[in-house]
């Protein structure tokens, strides 16, 4: 008798015991700290913004590619208490960098517009635009040697007298 | 219209000697390699004759006439004679002249835009390439 009321008192201490981690509670708002910390890693993911309700953990924002999307849903499904992840990041590809293709625009433009001092020329984002004045004569010349250095676009500003 | 259409004549010619074309939207880009400055210069015509001027902002002509190297080059400047440069660069010393007419010898592409070439007195530099078309 008396084992048994010890089996049963154990019994009804593992139930609580039971009851009482079910019954814990997984706050949403750990889960997207730990998302949040588990992205930051990442400097691509920085544009990421994550929301969590019951669980399910929404991203939105902004990243560069879809590799970069598809690693901010494993990284955030592979967090503790994540259920499923709602991928809503758009890929923005980023502006191309024009920083070089400017450089060697503009040195190669010093070599091109050394024989036509009466033109000049700008370097934007590898658009090459050309004010002054020319000879008509001279035009053609001129515009092949600055196609040649293959730019993204050339815009002629120039007076043909 | 679209470029592709409003420069037909020229995309056609070009597309015939293997340039490749691509319409990227507000420009034309045009690239390749023909056989003859005659050809350049047929196709910068018909460019002139299409968009007098080249006031349209809306083709990038890129053809250059395929060069061998160690091949014969005539100086196509306007009247003056050609520098020739110690260096690929305008900044670089003049080292001699290739006279308006001549043919020299291409020995190698530094760049596209400079050539090392040995003129008839065998004298070695760099030319701008611009004014320098392969002869056959």
């Amino acid at each position: 008798m008396k084992a048994f009321r010890l089996v049963s008192m154990l019994a009804l201490v593992l139930t609580l015991g039971v009851a009482t981690t079910s019954c814990k509670k997984v706050k949403d708002a750990d889960v997207q700290t730990a998302v949040q910390t588990a992205l930051a890693a990442n400097p691509d993911l920085a544009g990421v913004s994550v929301a969590v309700l019951n669980q399910v953990v929404t991203l939105t924002g902004t990243v560069k590619d879809d590799a970069a999307k598809a690693f901010a849903a494993t990284t955030a499904t592979a967090v503790q208490n994540v259920k499923s992840v709602v991928n809503n990041l758009e890929v923005v590809p980023p502006a191309p960098d024009f920083t070089a293709i400017d450089a060697a625009l503009n040195t190669a433009l010093v070599d091109a517009l050394k024989d036509h001092q009466t033109v000049k020329a700008e370097v934007k984002e590898g658009i090459v635009t050309l004010t002054g004045e020319i000879r008509k004569r001279d035009l053609p010349t001129l515009m092949q040697k600055i196609t040649a250095l293959n730019p993204q676009q050339v815009v002629n500003n120039i007076t043909v007298k | 219209m679209a470029l592709i259409d409003k420069y037909k004549e020229l995309v056609d010619l070009a597309k015939q000697y293997g340039a490749t074309v691509s319409d990227e939207g507000k420009v034309l880009r045009v690239n390749g390699e023909v056989p003859s400055g005659a050809l350049k210069d047929k196709m910068w015509e018909i460019y002139d004759r299409i968009d007098p001027n080249f006031k349209s902002n809306d083709l990038v002509l890129d053809v250059s006439v395929n060069a061998t190297e160690g091949g014969k080059v005539k100086v196509v400047t306007r009247e003056s004679n050609l520098n020739i440069r110690k260096g690929p660069g305008t900044d670089q010393p003049i080292v001699g002249k290739a006279a308006h007419g001549a043919i020299i010898t291409l020995i190698s592409k530094a760049n596209d835009q400079w050539w090392l070439v040995r003129d008839n007195d065998g004298e070695e530099g760099y030319c701008y390439a611009q004014y320098l078309e392969p002869v056959q």
